[in-house]
């Protein structure tokens, strides 16, 4: 340990960072793609992009569920928005296998199953984004949130570390090797400062309810379900009396609630013990019209239509608690707020991404070409120019595989981690520089390919149908993938030009070495 | 509303960023800036940049406004990071015509 | 020398990553007691990740590993002694 508080905390920058880096781009870069769910969703069902939520959701979806799960304990249903058509089921089932726990995507006009393809959408990315892929949830929620707290720890001692904030606010010195990459690595996490922050400790507040769960010891004597009740506005499950009785027709409580929260609409119905005397009806209002998703509610009795109870934030650190997660979710403010969290959220992952190679570039040139660093170096380019080309498989997955393929949801996700596990290997077999700029040309390449595919696969979907029809939601992902294409083929192009630069300047050439 | 709000910002940030020495030189060719320039820049500069956020609250309101002014600092100071090294009097140029153009684009 | 200086740092690893959260654990439930059932518990739990990323940071500051152990013990003491007389109280 050196000695100097600056000292230290440059080291703790320096390492912390390194140590959780590359799984912390990928959370990052899916986190950042994650504020444009419900679009990536609705550009993988092409079949339903003409499709409107309809007037009658809540009811139609409701004698759905009456149909399909009568029995089941409680329902829970997401309502569609105007950024999303779908409504989402979830209930209980004991015969379901492994969660006991099943799930429908609802078209919330007929209440069938939606007459589109199979796919996880843009909930993949958001899934990945805070619980990883194929480990028990507790486990990734836990890493996650591990990699979120080195994150925060390495802010700070990043902010220390750098010292000179203001007077290097402007500063970014290209072709200059080590220094370029000091200066972009210091000029992302400055101009953006305040969102990391943000991001980061909101973050680890989504998850605090597991990763720090002992007031909830201490005050609720350790009875998760009366926290649930108290903070959420779930109460706490009734066991069934046994006493078949109707629903009670829905019509006439949308209307109360509408009418409650002056036009605001439902995001979240819950309905628990449908079909007995202990029925009762919950709505939670959607959260695109308010800072915080501090869920206000209304219960009603499930049987006579009264309303039992309703439900507004707590107090000061309740709403705190709603003002946080509503902030790291972003779904208010609309589309334009969106994109100024997009381009924040997407610094932040250059900036992970710029500490991990400025790692590297460090390292090679202390102490040259070790086994550690050549690790580092191999690590980088899998996990940060492998994952976007990943990421543009999967959207190309969604519109090559065949439409009535058996298993379809799990193939475009398998296609992904196929793809991401090729590219994390294949800097084992090319030289530094070489691995680079093939990764990042394919990059480029698949991220092209996405928009025109889907002119070939599925032309009503195209940017030549949805961009005459102002379909900014639709046409918005195959921009991206054209903007995307242009940062990568620059960044390739960088690295071809270090390459080709007179190697007058140590370090300019972080890769030379490597040949 | 927004594109005004970034153009603002952007002015304000360029008329900080002319008012350091570093990066006067880079620009203008010359790292001295007579101390009434300075002064003026630096008033000009934190001025726009507060002028920046009635126009988020105008546009979002006082709930999201002060949350899409940050977005909006960060947006407008990324291009002159960017543009600096590489062309740094379009950068200079920029920071009037923006806000011009952002303004006729909110009339409109 | 080198043995002593990685022990050093496994040491302080330790001391950040268990021990700090640990101090965080203890500053959750005294905080919670600080309002009501909800409020309290909410304020304990969100306020923790910001006293832990303290004591990750004193951790690594503090100039010998032992004092870095020592700086934690103190912490705990004082958030464990908070809870037991606010509980008392």
């Amino acid at each position: 340990m050196k000695a100097g508080f600056r000292q230290s905390m440059a080291w703790l920058h320096t390492w912390s960072g390194l140590v959780v880096g590359w799984l912390l781009f990928a959370i990052f870069l899916t986190g950042t793609v994650s504020y444009f769910r419900p679009e990536i969703s609705l550009w993988m069902r092409p079949e339903l992009q003409q499709a409107a939520p309809g007037t009658r959701a809540t009811e139609v979806v409701i004698a759905e569920m009456q149909r399909r799960a009568p029995a089941a304990p409680s329902w829970i249903i997401l309502m569609p928005s105007e950024r999303n058509p779908v409504a989402s089921a979830f209930w209980r089932d004991p015969t379901a296998t492994p969660r006991g726990f099943r799930q429908a995507q609802l078209d919330p006009r007929t209440g069938g199953d939606l007459a589109a393809r199979a796919t996880a959408g843009g909930d993949f990315f958001y899934a990945f984004h805070f619980q990883l892929f194929g480990l028990p949830i507790p486990i990734a929620r836990w890493i996650v949130s591990f990699c979120a707290m080195v994150m925060l720890v390495s802010i700070v001692s990043g902010i220390v570390t750098h010292r000179r904030i203001f007077a290097d606010f402007f500063t970014f010195r290209p072709r200059k090797g080590q220094r370029s990459w000091l200066d972009g690595h210091a000029a992302l996490a400055t101009l953006a400062l305040p969102y990391h922050l943000m991001i980061t400790y909101t973050g680890l507040v989504t998850l605090i309810a597991l990763t720090m769960p002992w007031p909830i010891l201490t005050n609720f004597e350790g009875n998760r379900a009366a926290y649930t009740a108290a903070v959420f506005g779930i109460d706490e499950a009734v066991p069934r009396a046994g006493v078949a009785t109707p629903l009670t027709p829905v019509t006439p409580l949308v209307a109360e609630a509408k009418a409650r929260w002056h036009g605001g609409e439902i995001g979240r119905v819950l309905v628990t013990n449908p079909g007995d005397s202990t029925a009762t009806i919950t709505f939670q209002q959607q959260d695109s019209d308010r800072v915080s998703v501090s869920r206000r509610t209304i219960i009603f009795n499930g049987t006579t239509g009264a309303v039992i109870a309703t439900r507004e934030p707590d107090g000061p650190a309740d709403a705190t608690r709603g003002v946080m997660y509503g902030l790291h979710v972003g779904r208010f403010g609309g589309g334009v707020m969106r994109a100024l969290f997009f381009l924040s959220a997407l610094m932040g992952s250059a900036m992970v991404a710029t500490g991990t190679i400025l790692w590297a570039v460090k390292r090679r040139q202390k102490s040259g070409a070790g086994a550690g660093t050549r690790l580092v170096e191999i690590l980088n380019v899998g996990a940060i120019a492998g994952l976007p080309a990943a990421m543009a498989i999967y959207l190309l997955a969604n519109r090559l595989l065949p439409v009535e393929m058996a298993g379809r949801i799990t193939w475009e996700v398998y296609c992904f981690f196929i793809a991401w596990a090729v590219l994390l290997l294949h800097p084992l077999f090319r030289s530094h520089r070489r691995a680079w700029q093939e990764q990042l040309w394919l990059g480029a390449v698949l991220q092209v390919a996405v928009p025109v595919v889907n002119v070939v696969a599925t032309p009503g979907s195209a940017l030549a149908a949805t961009l005459p029809a102002w379909r900014w939601d639709i046409a918005g992902i195959d921009l991206a993938c054209l903007a995307f294409a242009v940062l990568l083929g620059g960044c390739a192009c960088m690295v071809g030009r270090e390459a080709a630069a007179p190697r007058q300047r140590r370090g300019a050439v972080q890769s030379a070495a490597a040949e | 509303m927004t594109i005004l709000a970034i153009a603002l910002a952007y002015a304000g940030f360029v008329a900080l960023c002319l008012a350091m020495e570093r990066h006067h030189g880079e620009v203008f060719g010359t790292r001295r800036i007579p101390s009434r320039r300075r002064v003026a820049l630096r008033l000009a500069g934190w001025a726009l940049l507060a002028a920046s956020f009635p126009t988020c609250i105008a546009d979002w309101g006082w709930a999201f406004g002060p949350i899409a002014w940050c977005g909006v600092l960060t947006a407008a100071a990324l291009p002159i990071v960017l543009l600096l090294p590489y062309r740094p009097r379009a950068m200079a140029a920029l920071a009037p015509a923006l806000p011009i153009l952002g303004a006729i684009g909110a009339c409109l | 020398m080198e043995a002593r200086r990685i022990g050093g740092i496994v040491s302080r690893c330790v001391a950040a990553i268990l021990g700090g959260y640990a101090v965080a654990a203890l500053s959750s439930i005294a905080l919670a007691r600080l309002g009501s059932r909800v409020e309290g518990a909410l304020i304990g739990m969100m306020a923790s990740y910001a006293i832990y990323t303290a004591a990750v940071i004193w951790v690594f500051a503090a100039s010998s590993a032992l004092r870095a152990w020592v700086g934690l013990a103190i912490a705990a003491g004082v958030f464990g002694g908070a809870f037991w007389l606010l509980g008392v109280a």
